[in-house]
């Protein structure tokens, strides 16, 4: 999230896309009933399905899974051709005034630099013009920077130039039409245009929407794109940066923030900082391919000026006295990946026998999919397999599954009993990036260990074994830092303060990420939660709540400062210098995020994400634009970081009904990685004619996805696997609610009762009528129902059907659309 | 929601449903603090709901109608898929109380309806008398059990657990004068955005001298399975008339007694 | 009586042992209040069958407490809250003159104290007449109650069906008398000193049968204006056995009035045997309460 839970009560409207909070977050959806019942403030929730949360919204659109760029694209091109873009913010904090390389272009569905073989595109079009014309005052409306020769982006304030990322977007947009919408999404033209008038108000400046997702975006193979579409609306309406505003991702598990954020995905290191490429040598050259280049003279930049500090430091805390300045700071230590390592990739590559062993610490491969068969085969081709967890999973007893001949499994498989997390103290970072720190609840039971003690005392036993018999490049093992006072029982405690960072110099903990060195005289583990941890103690531990409103939030924004700590350096709205035009006043001054206060000459309200002193650029031309992440120092409009388009654009599912309405020729995503084909595996995906059904997986708020098997209490609230069949198709089929229904896709099957309901429909997509049917993800062969269940869950494992393919950008599986098929048992 | 909670006031619930989104957290809420262990899992196929009705395992039901239209856009504002969290509505006239032989069930200093364990023998007359269905048997103890409104959180001055666990304050817990004003608020809300069919049921005294747990409806009190005001009737209504109809054939059985016995002859 | 009620209410699952009890209790009170009847109107040729009533309501009344324990949720530690307040800080006596179930259980105590004196009296005479007349007289007021307040417990509920109609109470009571009719003269049919009594008992049975008829009746309006009928549909063929019953004693009840109006002594080979009548007398006062108790549920 941009903003934070809390600050959902700010806002006027609330667009809800591929989420389902009062099912998946109903704790922090009580913030949306706060908006709609305190302040009046209406729901718009699209999904396929009609869900508890559509079930308390003002509007609920039925959506075709997938197009959701479509609806989105629609939005942008009301607002752009109906002038209700927010101008003064669009023309100042946006890259609209950018202008583009001759050269790009996009002609029917695919974007200039497209190679068919490779199915990749070369983006070196993607860029902006940076000749050295005369810098000229800026024409523009209002007081923007001077546009300039310096080699720096060339911009045209007027927003005239045809080249302007303005022109081209609102070029690209022109397709999306209501009537192209309505034959993308299937939601009625008159409906769409209902909420376009609607969101078309949020333009003013005195108007604020927010814009939820998660995963029903994000489990597409465009979900990047899905996301971006709408965070391009937000940019036009100005509404990042400011309460009430933003783009919230809802995330997953309690923790999965504090995951992400520390690099739990294969992409990045802690920090969000690039994974090194084989070829880079010294810091200079990663930082070189790495950071964010600063194209706009009034950038900061503030992330690639400091990349190669936040490196530094990171490295130094990783190795100590052996990174130092001649060694580069031990930069040869760290993998340089040449291939992706994704979820997928790691059982793709165990298909193809490339892989020995595998560690699953806290999730279930066999369940989480996709194409479930394929990972149960991929698990069988391991020599050995450790699943460290609290509870049984699918993946601990997958070698003894039901219809699995046991004999025939050679992988050896561990159980190595965890402590759950209500069993040990730390943090959680929610969505809104609070870490608040949590204590034990339980001791732990039985023989389980914490996993942080079971991966300790794993190294401390590599170690020894290079010590006693050396081995090839023992260097990373050794050097490695692991200063806590029982090495194989590290706390929570000690790494929290280790994540912080210290200054060597001093000893002192590290106050903020803006005094990191390069010159090693300073240590992080996570750059973004230096700050969080002071000599005066753990901040994420604070607790001044709503005991005390009127001291503990004195703006009444809900900001909460001394409440636990918030990422970076307990900001609680990102980018929050765009919550104020350029003179430095909130654009809603009854909403403010912060403001220049000339008195005491400093910017007041939120954590500033600025410098504190630093004028306004009305009254100092030199002062930074307010997206200090990006080297424009504006919010990214048209983006060169994505690998499938800088604009957002509607590409089909992989599997699909039909074809994509506004080029036929290229439907799905051409970039999409398809692990099957180049493994020279054949694609398994079905097309309309064998598999007419349009298909979605989901959770209940019921259950945790799998784990809650283990929940008597919970299970007994949705004992049975289920799908959701729309009331006309299962009439047309002769389904009643109860009865027993298989569903199969080209990959594998499903064998669960059926509940008929009107909450699904028809369609009307692309002239066809199409159907969506509906399957939780949570059962499988694992836990209570399982146990009670004749066939012992056989054919309960929802990713039995959903392909193995995912998005381009983040390889994230499309688990959200597939096509399937139905019939009665 | 931190309420002080003092014996000798009234308290209740206000259930809005039009903002409940059926998580279920009243229901397991309810058995974590009771320690009720819940029925066998079974499937009843209605919409979401698999709990079923109230019972001696389940203090809280949350009830699911579903009248989503045909529209593939539709406004949802607790109108088209209803959610109710059902609960013993601790009636000012309380049908359980009025026929319990053995005094088990009292009026708490909350003015709340509870059954006092060590008191119930198990006649199951309050389950035969309460409107609600609210009451079941404990096959373990042999005794009647309902929500409690947390009696024992209450004296601890602790809201109810349902209540606390309740993420959209569907569930409001408080003096009863309090939430009756705030449901008088939220309706005229409600009306005045169009919702014509909201309606506050138990709020007055029109059913069972009105409930101290009352509801907002989204819907006529019987699609949520709740008698209209019409039929929210005391069980003892029926003393007389059951009486005067045994008391007349009692008459007149006498007396056809006394005709065919009478004497007749002399004798021998 | 309100129009097309609506139930939302759980059953009680009051079954065999409820059953079981309501019929007791009707034969009980029945006998007792016949066994009046008969020494009030009667002349001494009755006091045989008189007695055989109160000796009938001694083993009845001895099974109800035990069947009413029986069927509570706490059975034997606990039948006394019947009559017990034991609420910490208000500890009394339960007597709730508004709740059937209270009350009833004091009538049924007292009224064991009424059959047991009674059932002794006849058993071996030791009170004197009129002495035993009025106390028998007494004891049948309560007697009466025990046999219809069953009826009126059900009523007083929110089921459906029960809490629909106010007929239960006479019916139960009508029928209680009847099945008593029967049963009395089912156990002196073959007496010769209380052959006197037979042909009376059966007239009498007659009448409570009449009675009852109109009561079912009454109670299928009752019940039909509450739009419950449907519920007795599946419980058609109890109600047939009840009717079988009633109009098995009108017919043999006929005969009676016939042979009396002819003047004869004697009605012998015009009348079905009191056998076969009473049987089917007794079933139907078991299948009347069946068929009313499990409506319900
Ligand atoms: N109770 C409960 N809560 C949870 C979890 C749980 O297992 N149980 N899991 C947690 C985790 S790990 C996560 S990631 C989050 C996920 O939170 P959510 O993303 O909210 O959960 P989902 O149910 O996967 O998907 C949300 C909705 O997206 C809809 N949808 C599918 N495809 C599309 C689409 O293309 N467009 C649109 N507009 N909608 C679409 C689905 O119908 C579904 O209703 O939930 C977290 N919270
Ligand atoms: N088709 C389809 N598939 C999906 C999804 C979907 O929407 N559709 N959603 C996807 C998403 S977003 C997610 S996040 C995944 C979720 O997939 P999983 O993360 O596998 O699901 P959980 O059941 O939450 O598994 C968590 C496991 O962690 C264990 N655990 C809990 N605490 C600890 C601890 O402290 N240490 C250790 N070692 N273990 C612990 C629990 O016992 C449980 O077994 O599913 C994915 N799969
Ligand atoms: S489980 Fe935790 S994270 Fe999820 S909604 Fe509840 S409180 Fe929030
Ligand atoms: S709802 Fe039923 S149990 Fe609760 S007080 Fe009213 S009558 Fe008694
Ligand atoms: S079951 Fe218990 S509470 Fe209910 S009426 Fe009988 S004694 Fe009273
Ligand atoms: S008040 Fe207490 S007992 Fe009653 S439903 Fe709520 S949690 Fe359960
Ligand atoms: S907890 Fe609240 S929102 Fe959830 S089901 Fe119960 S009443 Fe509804
Ligand atoms: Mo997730």
């Amino acid at each position: 999230m941009t903003n934070h839970w809390r600050d959902i009560k700010n806002t006027d409207l609330i667009l809800i896309n591929g989420a389902n909070p009062a099912e998946a977050h109903p704790v922090g959806f009580q913030w949306f009933m706060r908006a709609k019942l305190d302040r009046g403030a209406k729901i718009i929730h699209a999904d396929p399905r009609f869900t508890r949360t559509s079930a308390v919204a003002d509007m609920y659109l039925r959506i075709r899974t997938g197009t959701d760029v479509a609806y989105f694209g629609g939005l942008i091109n009301y607002v752009l051709q109906n002038n209700l873009f927010h101008d003064e913010y669009v023309r100042n904090y946006t890259n609209a005034s950018f202008i583009v390389k001759e050269g790009f272009g996009f002609n029917d569905g695919l974007f200039s630099g497209y190679d068919p073989a490779k199915r990749t595109y070369d983006i070196s079009t993607w860029a902006y013009e940076a000749t050295t014309a005369q810098a000229q005052p800026n024409p523009g409306l209002t007081q923007g920077p001077p546009t300039t020769g310096s080699g720096f982006a060339d911009r045209d304030m007027t927003l005239q130039n045809p080249r302007t990322v303005f022109q081209l977007m609102k070029q690209h947009y022109s397709r999306y039409t209501p009537e192209m919408v309505s034959s993308i999404t299937g939601i009625p033209v008159a409906d769409f245009n209902k909420v376009a008038q609607m969101v078309g108000e949020m333009g003013k400046p005195d108007k604020v929407m927010t814009i939820v997702y998660a995963v029903g975006l994000t489990h597409h193979t465009t979900g990047g794109q899905l996301i971006r579409s709408a965070a391009v609306l937000q940019l036009l309406l100005g509404n990042m940066g400011r309460p009430g505003g933003g783009m919230n991702a809802e995330r997953g598990h309690a923790n999965i923030q504090g995951n992400t954020d520390h690099a739990i995905s294969w992409e990045i290191l802690p920090g969000y900082l690039k994974i090194p490429a084989p070829g880079q040598k010294t810091i200079a050259d990663y930082v070189a391919q790495s950071a964010p280049k600063k194209s706009d003279k009034n950038s900061w930049n503030f992330f690639g000026t400091n990349y190669g500090k936040f490196m530094v430091s990171t490295l130094k805390g990783w190795y100590g006295d052996a990174a130092k300045k001649d060694n580069e700071f031990a930069f040869n230590l760290v993998p340089k990946p040449a291939g992706n390592a994704s979820w997928m990739t790691i059982y793709d590559q165990a298909l193809k026998g490339k892989m020995e062993g595998v560690v699953l610490s806290g999730m279930t491969a066999a369940s989480i999919g996709p194409d479930s068969n394929q990972v149960l085969q991929a698990l069988g081709n391991l020599k050995w397999l450790v699943v460290m967890d609290a509870l049984p999973t699918t993946s601990s007893e997958f070698w003894r599954a039901p219809g699995v001949d046991s004999a025939s499994i050679k992988t050896e498989v561990f159980m190595l009993p965890t402590t759950h997390w209500i069993e040990k103290d730390g943090s959680f970072v929610n969505s809104g990036r609070w870490s608040q720190w949590k204590d034990q609840v339980i001791p732990p039971q039985g023989q389980a260990r914490h996993d942080h003690w079971i991966l300790a005392d794993l190294f401390q036993r590599v170690k020894k074994l290079y010590q006693s018999q050396g081995g090839k490049f023992p260097d990373p093992i050794m050097a490695l830092t692991f200063g806590y006072a029982d090495p194989t029982k590290p706390t929570l405690d000690e790494i929290a303060k280790e994540i912080n960072g210290k200054d060597l110099s001093t000893g002192k903990q590290m106050t903020t990420f803006g005094n990191l060195k390069d010159d090693g005289t300073t240590t992080c583990g996570d750059w973004i939660y230096t700050g969080s941890y002071l000599d005066t103690g753990n901040l994420m531990k604070r607790r001044d709540g709503i005991q005390d409103p009127a001291k503990n939030d004195p703006t009444g924004m809900g900001f909460y400062a001394n409440w636990a700590w918030s990422w970076p350096l307990n900001r609680r709205v990102m980018y929050n210098r765009a919550s104020a035009d350029l003179a430095g006043n909130p654009w809603d001054p009854a909403r403010p995020g912060i403001k220049w206060d000339a008195t005491q000459a400093k910017w007041v309200g939120d954590v500033p994400d600025y410098p504190p002193t630093m004028k306004p650029l009305t009254q100092d031309s030199t002062a930074w634009l307010p997206f200090i992440m990006n080297g424009e120092g504006v919010g990214r409009l048209f983006s060169n970081s994505m690998v499938d388009g800088p604009f957002p654009e509607h590409y089909e599912p992989v599997e699909s009904p039909v074809k994509n309405p506004l080029h036929p020729n290229n439907s799905a995503s051409p970039v999409a990685f398809l692990y099957d084909q180049v493994a020279g595996r054949p694609n398994r995906f079905g097309t309309a004619k064998d598999y007419p059904y349009i298909a979605t997986s989901y959770r209940l708020t019921e259950h945790e996805h799998y784990v809650t098997q283990h929940v008597p209490h919970l299970v007994q609230l949705q004992p049975k696997p289920f799908v959701e069949i729309p009331y006309e198709l299962a009439n047309e089929k002769g389904i009643k609610s109860g009865d027993k229904v298989r569903v199969f896709s080209k990959r594998g099957k499903v064998e669960v009762f059926a509940i008929v309901t009107k909450r699904l429909g028809p369609m009307t997509v692309a002239g066809q009528k199409v159907y969506q049917i509906g399957i939780p993800i949570h059962w499988g062969y694992v836990g209570v129902s399982a146990d009670s269940d004749p066939s012992h869950g056989r054919y309960w494992l929802a990713n039995a059907l959903t392909p193995f393919v995912g998005d381009a950008n983040a390889r994230t599986p499309e688990f959200k659309a597939f096509l399937v098929n139905l019939e009665k048992m | 929601m931190a309420t002080t909670i003092n014996p000798g006031e009234k308290y209740g619930f206000f259930t809005d449903t039009s903002v409940c989104i059926g998580c279920k957290a009243c229901e397991v809420a309810c058995k974590e603090w009771n320690q009720l262990q819940g029925n066998n899992p079974r499937t009843v196929v209605d919409s979401f709901d698999n709990t079923g009705s109230l019972d001696a395992q389940n203090w809280r039901h949350v009830k699911f109608v579903e009248h989503v239209p045909d529209q593939p856009s539709t406004t949802g504002n607790g109108a088209a898929w209803l959610m109710m969290s059902d609960v013993c509505k601790h009636c000012q006239h309380a049908s359980c109380m009025d026929v319990c032989p053995t005094g088990a069930i009292i009026r708490t200093e909350f003015d709340t309806v509870f059954i006092q364990q060590d008191v119930c023998n198990g006649c199951r007359n309050c389950i035969a008398a309460c409107p609600y269905g609210v009451i079941g048997m404990n096959q373990q103890t042999g005794t009647a059990h309902k929500c409690t409104l947390c009696y024992d959180r209450l004296q601890g001055g602790l809201e109810p657990a349902c209540a606390k666990a309740c993420p959209t304050q569907s569930i409001q817990f408080g003096p009863l004068a309090d939430l009756q004003q705030k449901a008088d608020v939220r309706l005229a809300a409600l009306h005045t955005q169009g919702a014509t069919q909201a309606q506050l049921y138990g709020r007055d005294d029109s059913v069972y001298g009105g409930l101290n747990a009352f509801f907002l409806l989204m819907d006529k009190p019987e699609t949520y399975g709740l008698p209209s005001a019409k039929n929210a009737t005391l069980p003892t209504r029926n003393n007389v008339g059951g009486y005067v109809g045994a008391l007349i054939t009692a008459v007149v059985a006498v007396i056809g007694g006394l005709v065919a016995f009478r004497r007749r002859g002399m004798t021998p | 009586m309100i129009l097309l009620a609506e139930h939302f209410v759980r059953a009680p699952q009051w079954l065999w042992y409820i059953l079981f009890y309501f019929f007791f209790a009707g034969l009980a009170g029945g006998s007792y209040a016949i066994g009046t009847l008969l020494r009030l109107s009667g002349d001494v040729r009755d006091e045989a069958a008189a007695r055989v009533g109160f000796l009938i309501a001694g083993p009845t009344t001895a099974i109800c407490p035990i069947l009413l324990t029986a069927d509570l949720g706490v059975s034997w530690s606990r039948f006394w809250h019947m009559l017990v307040d034991v609420t910490p800080g208000s500890t009394g006596l339960n007597f709730h003159y508004w709740s059937p179930m209270s009350v009833g259980v004091w009538a049924l105590t007292i009224f064991g104290f009424f059959v047991l004196v009674s059932f002794l009296d006849a058993w071996r005479p030791f009170i004197p007449r009129p002495v035993n007349i009025v106390f028998n007289v007494v004891g049948a007021v309560i007697a009466i109650y025990v046999a219809s307040y069953t009826g009126v417990l059900l009523s007083v509920s929110n089921q459906p069906v029960w809490s629909d109609t106010w007929a239960l109470g006479g019916l139960f009571l009508a029928s209680g008398l009847s099945g008593s009719a029967a049963l009395i003269a089912l156990l002196i049919r073959n007496r010769a000193d209380a052959a006197f009594s037979l042909s009376r008992l059966h007239q009498a049975d007659g009448y409570f049968s009449a009675l009852e008829l109109v009561l079912v009746i009454v109670f299928f309006v009752t019940i039909g204006a509450a739009g419950v009928l449907d519920r007795e549909i599946v419980w058609l063929p109890l109600w047939a056995i009840a009717v079988a019953g009633i109009a098995a004693s009108l017919v043999e009840a006929r005969g009676h009035m016939r042979a009396r109006v002819s003047g004869s002594g004697t009605v012998a080979g015009m009348r079905i045997d009191t056998l076969v009548v009473s049987v089917l007398v007794l079933l139907g006062v078991l299948a009347l309460r069946a068929a009313v108790i499990f409506s319900a549920q």
